[in-house]
């Protein structure tokens, strides 16, 4: 991959509505960035935004080396063009059988794309995203209908991302990848948590297990599985 | 009781199962037929044979509130306001009750804010709280949720908890990914390849999960 030097800079991006704004500025470089926020605070905006398909109010989004990027939307189903799984496969050109293997699903060439359950079509969706590189890989709300399972997998495969800016956008509350930086939409603004581990103690919409953890005095180095398992079985702070 | 008996329907085998009122979380692998349960609940669907009774009467004789996993697919009207009346103006209540049940339920639900928006101009959430508000509003005696909390924060998880503790239906089932929440639930359905292979109280039933994903990650790791 040649991800080195990218980087996305919000240079006092400001969208606005009748019913609610969102100003944002700061730089992405490479790494694991996660965005919280609560519902309609413009996470799914910001994530248009970046992907250059919503242009912002006022300021601009300046991408500098990225040359691929992919957005996954929350929803599975936008993303889908075939009318069976092996035309969805084609459509990435992708190897059905590969795809149906990682993905998990009980699914064959004929299966209908729209017969499956959201979490089969959510699994479908990742593997298929996951298998290809970007320079600029944002995923909006990629845990919701996946299974425990599921989600565990999807962080695995995160986690092992080795280059380029991969941006999450979620509300998810327990199972995270690696993450490297934290940013968090409050009061109609995006916030700089900072990198990790530092980040983890200005995150507002930590989780509540983490939360938790951090009321003990015992504050996770990461919030991966391994993270949260280290500093609750810590015997000092 | 809602109740089950020889229930056959596309990949579900139900020999028999009985719920209790009270909030029921269902919970499982994906395509293990989840979302088939609820709909047979909701009499959406009609299994190909065995029954499905709500204290004796058929899901379709019952007063059922449901939230579909998609949240698109829960949208009939292109204004909140219309989405919400929309149950009490099927059954033709009266205009005023209509409008004053609207504006009541906005409040309890949290989404006053939104009721003069178009549905197409929600974020996924916010189309997931008028569904849940909409499913509510005729005060159904069953009220059925897809994976509704997917869509929520953390605080309007906790909050979506209290809101089906106040929302008077005797039933609720609701399917989840977040086993925190199905460890606050009064009941507890594991269901993989379409068969209940778990049901119980949370006590009962996450012990049985020990060493997988679906333990919750609170009793894991207690701090």
């Amino acid at each position: 991959m040649e991800v080195s030097g990218v980087k996305i800079v919000l240079d006092h991006l400001t969208v606005g509505y009748p019913f609610w704004s969102l100003a944002a500025k700061g730089v992405f470089s490479p790494g694991i960035h996660l965005i919280s926020g609560d519902v309609g605070s413009g996470k799914s905006t910001l994530a248009l935004m970046m992907a250059g398909l919503r242009a912002p109010d006022n300021g601009t989004v300046i991408r500098e080396g990225i040359t691929r990027t992919m957005l996954s939307f929350q929803f599975p189903e936008f993303h889908v063009t075939g009318l069976s799984v092996a035309d969805e496969c084609a459509s990435w050109n992708l190897d059905l059988d590969a795809v149906i293997l990682s993905a998990g699903i009980d699914a064959d060439e004929e299966t209908p794309v729209l017969s499956l359950s959201r979490g089969e079509l959510k699994r479908l969706h990742l593997t298929c995203v996951l298998f290809l590189d970007y320079d600029l890989l944002l995923l909006d709300e990629p845990f919701s209908s996946l299974d425990c399972p599921g989600k565990e997998q999807v962080c695995r495969q995160i986690s092992e991302r080795s280059g380029g800016i991969t941006v999450i956008f979620t509300h998810e509350q327990s199972i995270f990848p690696r993450i490297d930086h934290i940013w968090e939409i409050a009061g109609g603004e995006l916030v700089d948590c900072g990198d990790m581990p530092g980040a983890v103690v200005r995150w507002q919409h930590a989780p509540p297990l983490v939360k938790k953890l951090m009321r003990a005095g015992r504050i996770p180095h990461a919030v991966t599985p391994e993270g949260i398992r280290e500093a609750a079985c810590r015997t000092r702070g | 009781m809602i109740s089950f008996e020889n229930v056959r329907y596309r990949r579900l085998f139900i020999d028999t199962l009985t719920i209790a009122p009270g909030v029921t979380s269902i919970i499982g692998p994906n395509g293990s037929g989840k979302s088939t349960f609820l709909k047979i609940c909701a009499g959406i669907a009609e299994p190909d044979c065995g029954t499905v009774l709500v204290d004796g009467r058929s899901p379709r004789e019952t007063e059922i509130g449901y939230v579909n996993e998609f949240p698109d697919r829960n949208i009939l009207f292109s204004t909140v306001k219309d989405e919400l009346a929309s149950p009490l103006r099927f059954r033709r209540t009266v205009c005023r009750e209509t409008d004053r049940a609207v504006c009541t339920c906005g409040e309890m639900m949290g989404i006053t804010r939104l009721l003069d928006r178009n549905m197409q101009d929600l974020s996924g959430g916010e189309k997931i709280l008028v569904a849940i508000a909409a499913a509510c509003i005729s005060r159904p005696r069953v009220l059925i949720l897809d994976e509704c909390d997917s869509h929520l924060d953390a605080d309007r998880c906790a909050w979506l908890d209290t809101i089906l503790r106040a929302s008077g239906a005797e039933y609720v089932i609701r399917c989840t990914q977040q086993m925190e929440a199905a460890a606050n639930g009064d009941h507890l359905i594991f269901i993989e390849k379409g068969r209940v292979m778990h049901a119980g109280t949370p006590a009962a039933v996450f012990p049985l999960l020990a060493g997988t994903p679906f333990y919750p990650l609170s009793w894991r790791y207690p701090v």
